[in-house]
């Protein structure tokens, strides 16, 4: 049977979970740790290499490699801006609705370049399981919106895995932290991870057929995180470099990747010990090295951590609850490592926050937790989750109407009534965006459709579309003609992501380069095997013995060693295993000759010993 | 208990004729759901507007539990979609049903009777006069915050407003018990078997409050906006 697991496709790591008796577990990777650095590198024949080898392609090769691709998901060109002045991100010039990013020369879609990712955790599982992994729970930031759910769940597909379900990253902790320490009540999760932050409220009930996590509310940042501690230390290394001058240094390309390593370096040290260096070797031989505080780290960093703040008032003010409110309050993400967040956390809530499971890994636990509910169909727990963004349709003058407000249980649905306005029109546009603002220029932009209507005078049509947010927090749209009760098909243009075509047409490439990898692989095995048994045989040839073999016997060998070079220096793995196969067939008497010599030798060596 | 499954038919899987629960009595399929199922009847409850909201919550999570697409995960695609439809109406349902306003609002909305129209833009006849100072108050206030010279001026208008907004707030706080009691009047009507003409005169009036709370609500909204930009 094959294998269902719950994968964390974190912005820095990415990991895989399974469980197995009850108890949810990590799976390592081929270097012995279960972080999978989320890095991606393409070596110049082209070929992907994921993981612990590509992050150290950053250092060597950093224009074909990228990492913290998952910042680029669901997003448009315009949205990146920002992030293109921080991250070396080379965006393709033609990228319009789906940003493409240049690795070496081939092109690629954040949802690709996940893709990849989850490519090389489906791999580590089915190592280590010894079976192949076709199902998957995966992960994504509670705050993410539909396009960035959307793409994520694009790449699973490209990944080759069915995704049972996406789940909030802060949800599948709680569910972790459930099961190990009982909790109860109201928890809030605050989950500060490599690129994004989540908060997320939840009330945890028992009932009589086992235990309710409701999620109250959520809020966050999709786009603050440890990297923005990173590029803060090295945007401020980067000054006391070029005050004191280093020769050659040059700030850029594998230069920036090396002080960005440096820095990460020392901001993990920070979290044990009061005072480190940032250190790296200089480009003209020996070593940059420059002392640095906890104190000065902390002077650096607050700004970013009270950004974390706002999202937390948010987010309790929707769940009418006050700070002192919460029974527990969990920490999650690497970032939550950092004393300074500790402290911060604890202030606010005034109460000491757990920490006790891994913070890299309670999110994946957790989502081996729910994958083995849906795959097991045995329930002990239920997750209600909510939409983090109210849904709205644009009406005159450009103004959102909200049919679906934030903070909604999921699934949640909305159903709107169109008519036409004049006669014979034959299709009314619909805007469906995403968003807390007033007016749709401010809103986030999920897609556009226009529903066709018979000719008919103004007013007589009635068509209602229904709005659904799924358990997966996507949006489907559905539309009725109310006159006929027939359902009405929608095509719905995603504004920003790929369209089902697209991700059809990348399936079918993937699935191509599937197959011609695996062909590749099967012509070097086909050509190993010829060339052993070639040579085998020709060393019998030589060998006295054959001397006894018949003179048709030994046309027939040659005839077929020479087909079979023939075949070797072709491509046709299948040719090459069929005149391996004659090959072997033809020498079936050389062999049993060589075998029985064989024998000969061995016996009359015991005798010798005898003697 | 009000029947939330198509009327008249038989079980989609086994043919049984429908007990008009959320499952089929016989073999236990989820069943696709009634066009204009109410709020109240999906969870078995009568169109009355108060509710034990503990009670209710409990009522979400035994419903919950059985309606949850993770239920479904497995199952062939109609029942997945079945499930999906009645999820999302116990969702939907629940968030119009625990809040009591969004419980009127419902209501009225369910039986064709939520009528905003132009009063939603007009000022309620016995408040025209305080909103006409108010409009005002809030026309001086941009005017002193834009040419900013006297500081003591933009204090005291900001100190007026905030006066002015706090009597906003008592003004919603009446509105809303004078929904309450009408929604009082609404259940003792329901229990005595009111007759159409009579619930929807109930109706109405709750109508009419509903309007001025919005009304107010969004002058509350404003002074807040315009006094946290001052
Ligand atoms: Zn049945």
């Amino acid at each position: 049977m094959a294998r269902t697991v719950g994968i964390d496709l974190g912005t820095t790591y990415s990991l895989v979970a399974y469980v197995a008796d009850g108890l949810p577990r990590v799976i390592p990777g081929p270097y012995g740790s279960p972080l999978c650095p989320s890095v991606v590198s393409v070596d110049a024949d082209g070929s992907v290499v994921v993981g612990e080898p590509a992050r150290r392609r950053l250092l060597t090769q950093s224009d074909r490699t990228i990492y913290s691709a998952k910042r680029l998901m669901g997003r448009g060109v315009a949205d990146v801006q920002d992030e293109l002045k921080l991250f070396p991100f080379r965006i393709d010039p033609d990228s319009q609705h789906v940003i493409r990013v240049r690795l070496g020369d081939r092109v690629f879609t954040a949802p690709e370049i996940s893709a990849f990712i989850l490519r090389e955790l489906k791999s580590w599982a089915e190592d280590f399981f010894k079976e192949p992994v076709e199902r998957a729970v995966i992960t994504v930031p509670a705050y993410f919106n539909d396009a960035q759910r959307q793409a994520t769940k694009d790449a699973g597909r490209l990944a080759g895995l069915e995704v049972l379900r996406l789940v909030n990253e802060p949800t599948a902790a709680a569910l972790a932290y459930g099961l190990h320490e009982k909790q109860r009540g109201l928890v809030a999760v605050y989950d500060f991870g490599g690129g994004t932050f989540d908060i997320s409220v939840l009330k945890l009930v028992s009932t009589g057929e086992g235990d309710i996590y409701q999620v109250l509310s959520t809020n966050g940042d999709t786009h603050l995180g440890g990297d923005d501690i990173d590029n803060v230390l090295r945007a401020a290394e980067w000054e006391e470099i070029q005050k004191i001058g280093l020769n050659g240094f040059s700030g850029l390309g594998e230069h920036a990747q090396m002080l960005r390593e440096a820095v990460i370096a020392a901001k993990h040290e920070l979290s044990l010990v009061d005072k480190t260096f940032v250190k790296f070797p200089a480009p003209d031989g020996g070593w940059y090295k420059r002392e640095i505080t906890r104190e000065e780290f902390e002077r650096a960093i607050a700004p970013i951590i009270e950004r974390t703040i706002g999202p937390v008032k948010l987010a309790l003010a929707d769940a009418h609850l006050k700070p002192a409110q919460m029974d527990e309050v969990v920490l999650v993400g690497g970032s939550t490592r950092i004393p300074l967040v500790r402290r911060r956390v604890e202030e606010f809530f005034t109460r000491k926050p757990h920490f006790e499971l891994n913070p890299d890994e309670v999110v994946a636990l957790g989502a081996a937790v729910q994958a083995d509910i849906l795959e097991s169909g045995v329930k002990n727990m239920l997750l209600l989750d909510v939409t983090p963004l109210s849904l709205g349709i644009e009406t005159m003058g450009g103004v959102i109407a909200k049919i679906i407000p934030r903070n909604s249980t999921i699934p949640a649905s909305a159903q709107e009534l169109y008519t036409t306005g004049v006669d014979n029109q034959t299709g009314i546009d619909i805007h469906v965006l995403q968003g807390e603002r007033e007016l749709a220029k401010d809103c986030r932009s999920l897609a556009r459709f226009q529903l066709k209507i018979p000719p008919a005078p103004a007013g007589h049509a009635r068509v209602e579309v229904k709005f659904l947010i799924d358990a997966n927090g996507i949006l489907q749209v559905h539309a009725r003609d109310l006159h006929t009760a027939e359902a009405r098909s929608v095509e719905v243009q995603p504004s920003y992501g790929l369209n089902d075509a697209e991700v059809e047409k990348m399936l079918e490439d993937s699935i191509e380069f599937a197959e011609q990898d695996f062909s590749e692989r099967q012509l070097i095995e086909a050509r190993t095997e010829a060339e052993s048994i070639l040579l085998a045989t020709s060393k019998a040839l030589a060998d006295d013995m054959a001397a006894e073999l018949a003179a048709d016997e030994r046309r027939n060998i040659d005839a077929a060693i020479s087909l079979l070079r023939a075949a070797v220096l072709g491509s046709d793995y299948k040719l090459i295993r069929a005149r391996v196969d004659a090959l072997n067939q033809a020498t079936m008497h050389l062999a049993e000759l060589m075998m029985n010599r064989v024998l000969h030798v061995a016996v009359e060596g015991k005798r010798l010993e005898e003697v | 208990m009000t029947a939330i499954t198509k009327k008249g038919t038989v079980c989609w899987r086994c043919h049984a004729p429908h007990s008009g629960g959320h499952f089929c009595a016989a073999c236990g399929k989820i069943q696709p759901l009634a066009r204009g199922t109410d709020y109240f009847a999906f969870f078995g409850l009568p169109q009355k507007l108060w509710l034990d909201c503990a009670e209710l919550e409990k009522l979400f999570h035994q419903l919950s539990w059985k309606l949850h697409p993770d239920n479904f995960v497995r199952a062939g695609e109609y029942e997945r979609e079945l499930s999906l439809e009645r999820s999302s109406q116990l969702n939907d349902a629940y968030r119009a049903l625990r809040d009591p306003v969004a419980r009127v609002e419902y209501l009225l909305a369910h039986a064709g009777m939520r009528k905003e129209g132009a009063a939603k833009q007009q000022a309620p006849p016995e408040l025209l006069e305080e909103v006409f100072e108010l409009n005002e108050s809030l026309d001086e206030l941009r005017t002193a915050r834009a040419s900013s010279t006297d500081d003591s001026h933009l204090a005291s208008l900001k100190q007026h407003l905030e006066a002015e907004e706090r009597k906003l707030e008592t003004k919603l706080r009446e509105v809303d018990e004078e929904l309450k009691r009408i929604a009082t009047e609404w259940d003792a009507a329901f229990d005595a078997g009111a007759d159409q003409s009579q619930r929807k005169a109930l109706m109405s009036r709750m109508n009419d409050v509903l309007n001025r709370r919005s009304y107010i609500r969004n002058l509350v909204a404003n002074v807040q906006k315009e006094l946290a930009e001052a």
